[in-house]
């Protein structure tokens, strides 16, 4: 491991700059239908990052998501509609949310992870199955094939945002916290644990780490935020219905987390938005979006399996491997062409 | 319930689990070829409903004409889709790429599918018709009826399932095959073309899911949603043991049973009894019906 210099790197304050043009340009430039879709890239994004703690730090392929999104968001969709005989308050139902879909996922990952490797893959994928057919079927809880509608929009304090440029910039405070929250735990001790069970469970058991708690706690993670996304998109669509919460959906945001590098959290930003996006910039072309995101989707594989972050990374270091020869003027030639 | 409704349940999930089974199949031997599970198997069965339903539907061809043109066709199909979904990647440094990039490839097939028959479902005439009406042949014992094509869903299953155990167990072909999959290296050195050997995997592995969707055109309609299928065969593999065909043929025939017998109860809720049942295994019996001792590759 090198030593950190300084706390701001260069390509981390490039993000900030990025980041910020995209707050201010964005909603300058999109408006109305096209911000919904953005919007929903940025809810996406929320349990991507969850995704992203899952297999990326701890190398678990976790399809799960979607059952939590449903938690969250049918939760929040029984609070907040009415249709139960009452009302909660959005905030503390978002609250709510966050408690029960701990305890929740805390408990499912503590039965899935007596399995491990592909078994606890297919454990979720049964697990996804199962949520679904009773998000689809069961009228009481779930409104059965019609969905829940009228889900009241979210209220801050007396405030909620009225439209869907307003919703961008709260949905931007969220995602952001989300991120830095992610790029904290990536650098923390349970980060660290993590990726030592993803590289070898074994060698990590040997430094004293508890491979299943560590395990359960990630899943326990990736489960509230999958909540919190699902929470969300049920006040912001204010309406929910099993549609979203199909094995379907669960790979598309595999494929987002891919697409932006599993192990970057703004790479993982960029993927859900890109994902997301893609068929409105294709609109043209709709009859064959799904054979190019399909074929893309290889194409992404052979050519860059870490993602545009990892091909951004390699670009990086080339640049700074050419700056670095271009400073120190006599250096052999043969050196770098063996680079 | 009567014995009727019992024996009919039980033909009708047994002949389903056939199909699963057809699909595990595949995809074990899939993992034990090259270690990759295949997420493109029930698009790969909807490919083969679609190709045989076009050749018969729209071609008119007779039967005898007809199943060597499909024989081609599922070759071609599994071909290219060696050369596109695993070959680019066989030396990928990040082992989850080629298990995406098959999702990459379920969803280009759905939508080549889609492009090619459209997307409205098409229906299949059934296989077995009695001559005399035109309409689906029954078979009746009794008060107990049951649909031929089911019958015949079966008896195509356990053929197929037993030229597979054939061709591992007895020919030379299959054990070239088999020691490829076991140690890539050292059957190079052997002589062993691995590469021919890869692709008779995948040929096989498309010919078995193909006949599989041929088997169930009649049964449902032919449609680019028939995909979904291929999680019920997933359950079957886990059920029996990964990397175990025995196993996963059991398996995948326990799931059509009990799918087929939660219909009388919970008949929409029969997803969440298959995919409960799967749970309770892997929490039960995690290593399958045949516990399996080699490490987990994918």
């Amino acid at each position: 491991m090198k030593k950190m210099k300084s706390y701001i790197k260069p390509s981390s304050f490039l993000i900030f700059i990025a980041l910020a043009i995209f707050v201010a340009l964005v909603p300058a430039v999109n408006q109305g239908y096209s911000m919904m879709i953005l919007n929903l890239g940025l809810i996406y994004s929320i349990a991507t990052y969850g995704l992203s703690v899952m297999l990326g730090l701890g190398g678990q392929l976790s399809f799960a998501a979607v059952s939590f999104m449903g938690l969250g968001a049918y939760f929040t969709a029984n609070l907040c509609s009415g249709r139960l005989g009452f009302w909660v308050d959005t905030s503390l139902t978002l609250v709510l949310v966050l408690i029960i879909s701990t305890v929740v996922a805390f408990l499912i990952g503590m039965i899935l992870f007596r399995l491990s490797g592909t078994y606890f893959t297919f454990g979720t994928i049964g697990l996804v199955q199962v949520t679904w057919s009773f998000y689809l079927s069961y009228k009481p809880l779930f409104g059965g094939p019609d969905g829940i509608s009228n889900v009241a929009t979210l209220r801050i304090f007396g405030w909620s945002p009225v439209d869907y440029n307003q919703w961008f910039y709260v949905l931007v405070v969220i995602v952001l916290i989300v991120a830095i929250l992610v790029e904290r735990i990536r650098r923390s001790q349970l980060g660290r644990s993590l990726s030592a069970i993803r590289d070898n469970e074994i060698a990590a058991q040997t430094l004293g780490i508890n491979v299943y708690m560590t395990k359960v706690i990630a899943f326990t993670i990736a489960g509230v935020l999958a909540a919190l996304a699902g929470s969300l998109y049920a006040m912001h669509s204010q309406f929910v219905s099993s549609d979203m919460f199909t094995f379907e959906r669960a790979t598309s945001y595999i494929i987002m987390a891919m697409l932006g590098g599993v192990n970057n959290t703004f790479g993982v930003f960029v993927g859900s938005v890109l994902v997301t996006m893609l068929p409105e910039w294709l609109r043209g072309m709709q009859r064959y979006l799904q054979l190019i995101y399909g074929v893309g989707v290889i194409l992404l594989m052979v050519f860059m399996p870490m993602g545009l972050a990892g091909l951004a990374g390699n670009f990086g270091k080339s640049i700074k491997r050419k700056l670095r020869s271009a400073a120190v003027k006599n250096a052999p030639a043969e050196k770098e062409d063996a680079k | 319930m009567n014995i009727n409704t019992i024996v009919s349940l039980a033909v009708n999930g047994i002949s389903m689990g056939m199909i699963y089974a057809l699909m595990a199949m595949g995809l074990i031997l899939l993992i034990r070829a090259i270690g990759v599970m295949n997420f493109a198997q029930g698009d790969l069965l909807m490919f083969g409903a679609f190709i045989t339903c076009w050749l018969t539907v729209d071609l008119k061809l007779p039967l005898w004409a007809m199943i060597p043109l499909s024989i081609v066709c599922f070759v071609v199909v599994g071909i290219i889709f060696m050369f596109t979904a695993y070959w680019p990647l066989r030396n990928a440094s990040y082992p989850a790429a080629t298990v995406i990039s098959t999702m990459g490839a379920a969803m280009a097939l759905k939508e080549i599918a889609t492009l090619i028959w459209g997307s409205l479902p098409r229906s299949m005439p059934p296989l077995m018709k009695n001559p005399a009406t035109g309409k689906v042949a029954v078979l009746k014992i009794g008060s107990i009826t049951i649909q031929w094509q089911f019958i015949l869903t079966i008896i195509v299953g356990s053929v197929f399932i037993y030229l597979v155990f054939v061709l591992f167990d007895k020919l030379y072909a299959g054990r070239m095959m088999q020691a490829a999959a076991q140690d890539k290296y050292a059957a190079e050195l052997l002589g062993i073309p691995t590469i021919l050997t890869t692709m008779a995997t995948y040929v096989i592995v498309v010919a078995l899911a193909s006949t599989g969707g041929y088997m169930i055109a009649p049964i449902f309609m032919v449609s680019n949603t028939l995909g979904t299928l291929q999680l019920r065969a997933f359950a079957g593999v886990v059920i029996g043991g990964f990397g175990n065909i025995k196993g996963a043929i059991l398996g995948s025939l326990l799931i059509g049973v009990v799918e087929a017998f939660s219909t009388i109860q919970f008949s929409q809720y029969k997803d969440a009894v298959v995919f409960l049942v799967l749970i309770v295994f892997l929490l039960v019996r995690p290593q399958g019906l045949f516990g399996e001792k080699i490490a987990d590759k994918a």
